[in-house]
């Protein structure tokens, strides 16, 4: 199973595994990773599960999807370049290894 | 009440995160009043109409689309009582404004009046709430459901010619259109909460600044702390105090084991004054650590009118009313007035000001 890395602000990392299939949010949050919020539960709705994807891997996680695009305008931290939600990252093999950086704030 | 109530923020959590467990398909009073919703189904089912009905409600939309219009009718409002020097900020303001908004905006609604909607809402409230089973009340949020149904009808027909980027519009042009019962169902559902929920975060944060008059200084100085005061509102008395799940099989949650069929009340107002989460939780503290609050609920029902509601209230309704009408003060203590439990807040605010 992949393996990703969710760096929290204080420079901490968490390194978790997450299913194939499944989106990013998830390996956060049934690992109880914190900072990663999910109100929606994986909607697009609520914009509190947003990551900064590390440099490296932006090229292979790809651009946001519409609906994203729009929601990212509004999360509590501010917007980068490199900022998903991570609810709406699919989890592939060819993942395994990417490193995310935890916002200060979700809400 | 035949219930289990959970009432920590981290069981609360949990259950909002499990609704193939905490099932929204439950019978009970929102069902006689307004009939099969997008509240009480479970996903795909949830899922097909919350899709359908979402987009004008998403924030770009409401920033882009619904953000001036809104002003306008705060402004308008402001002008009918500015010279007054004295009014009921639920009813004169806060009421009439988010039923403006709701009915003749987001809704599509233009073939009914603010009040009608205000009136409405109240009537189906009252149903949802009549736990008591008063016939009168019961009388009279049917009379409210037809004549919504009514009105639904003929905007339907009429987007369905000239789609009008509203909600009704949306679900009738769906990529998985909703029928007509459906879209009419679900328009009650908007009609009853989006009208009491914004106003009662409008009511009780104006009646927290009132009585704290150092943090309302501070938030007139620096107003990005006007999102704080929303957020720090909905959570100190959030707009909805419970609402209802049940089991779709036997589940141990808390230490107990509740077995299948089992009636459960998320009780927000307590989750949300968890003192395991929320430090001095009882008091108002616009300036305590964020964390996130349960007043929008979570998972798939995370509600649909939450930047509604955060843009109208927090962006618009409270920086207007404190920056117009100088000089606020209430003329009571409006505590007597903080009603409900299912659904929570001031029925009235009755302030004075300096008259123009």
């Amino acid at each position: 199973m992949p393996i990703v890395i969710f760096e929290l602000p204080d420079g901490t990392e968490r390194k978790v595994t997450a299913a194939s299939g499944t989106v990013l949010m998830q390996a956060a949050v049934s690992n109880g990773v914190e900072g990663i919020v999910a109100e929606c539960g994986g909607n697009a709705s609520c914009a509190t599960c947003h990551v900064y994807v590390d440099g490296r891997h932006t090229e292979l996680v790809g651009p946001p999807n519409e609906v994203e695009d729009e929601m990212l305008d509004f999360t509590a931290a501010e917007r980068r370049p490199t900022s998903r939600l991570s609810c709406q990252i699919q989890i592939s093999d060819a993942l395994d290894g990417l490193v995310v950086h935890v916002p200060e704030e979700q809400v | 009440m035949g219930r289990h109530l959970l009432t920590r923020y981290d069981d609360i959590v949990h259950a909002e995160k499990l609704p193939e467990v905490f099932s929204s398909r439950e019978e009970g009073s929102l069902l006689r009043t307004v009939g099969p919703n997008m509240l009480r189904e479970d996903d795909p089912d949830h899922r097909r109409l919350r899709a359908a009905a979402e987009p004008p409600t998403r924030p770009r939309q409401v920033r882009d689309l619904w953000a001036g219009t809104f002003e306008r009718t705060a402004h308008e409002l402001l002008d009918r009582i500015a010279d007054r020097g004295e009014a009921d900020l639920i009813r004169d303001f806060a009421e009439p404004l988010v039923a403006a908004n709701l009915a003749l905006v987001l809704l599509g609604l233009r073939n009914a009046s603010a009040d009608d909607i205000a009136a409405w809402s109240r009537a189906m409230m009252d149903g949802n709430s009549n736990y008591a089973d008063d016939p009168d009340i019961w009388l009279r949020a049917e009379r409210a459901t037809r004549a919504i149904e009514e009105a639904v009808a003929e905007m339907v027909d009429i987007t369905r010619r000239e789609p009008d980027g509203s909600v009704i519009s949306s679900m009738v042009h769906a990529p998985e259109p909703m029928e007509l019962a459906e879209i009419q169902n679900n328009v009650k559902v908007v009609i009853g909460g989006g009208v009491n929920e914004p106003r009662d975060v409008f009511g009780v944060g104006a009646w927290a600044l009132l009585r704290r008059p150092d943090v309302l200084d501070r938030v007139l100085g620096d107003p990005g702390l006007w999102k704080r005061v929303f957020e720090e509102t909905a959570r100190w008395i959030s707009p909805i105090g419970m609402y209802p799940r049940q089991l779709t099989q036997d589940y141990e949650i808390a230490g107990v084991t509740l077995s299948a069929g089992s009636r459960v009340a998320l009780v927000i107002a307590s989750g949300n004054r968890d003192e395991a989460v929320f430090e001095r939780a009882d008091e108002f503290d616009v300036a305590r650590p964020h964390r996130p609050h349960l007043a929008f609920g979570g998972g798939p029902h995370f509600c649909m009118g939450a930047w509604v509601a955060r843009h109208e209230v927090s962006a618009l309704a409270w920086p207007l009313v404190f920056g117009r009408l100088k000089g606020l003060g209430p003329t009571d203590s409006a505590e007597d007035r903080l009603e409900g439990w299912v659904f929570r807040g001031l029925t009235s605010l009755n302030v004075t000001w300096q008259a123009a």
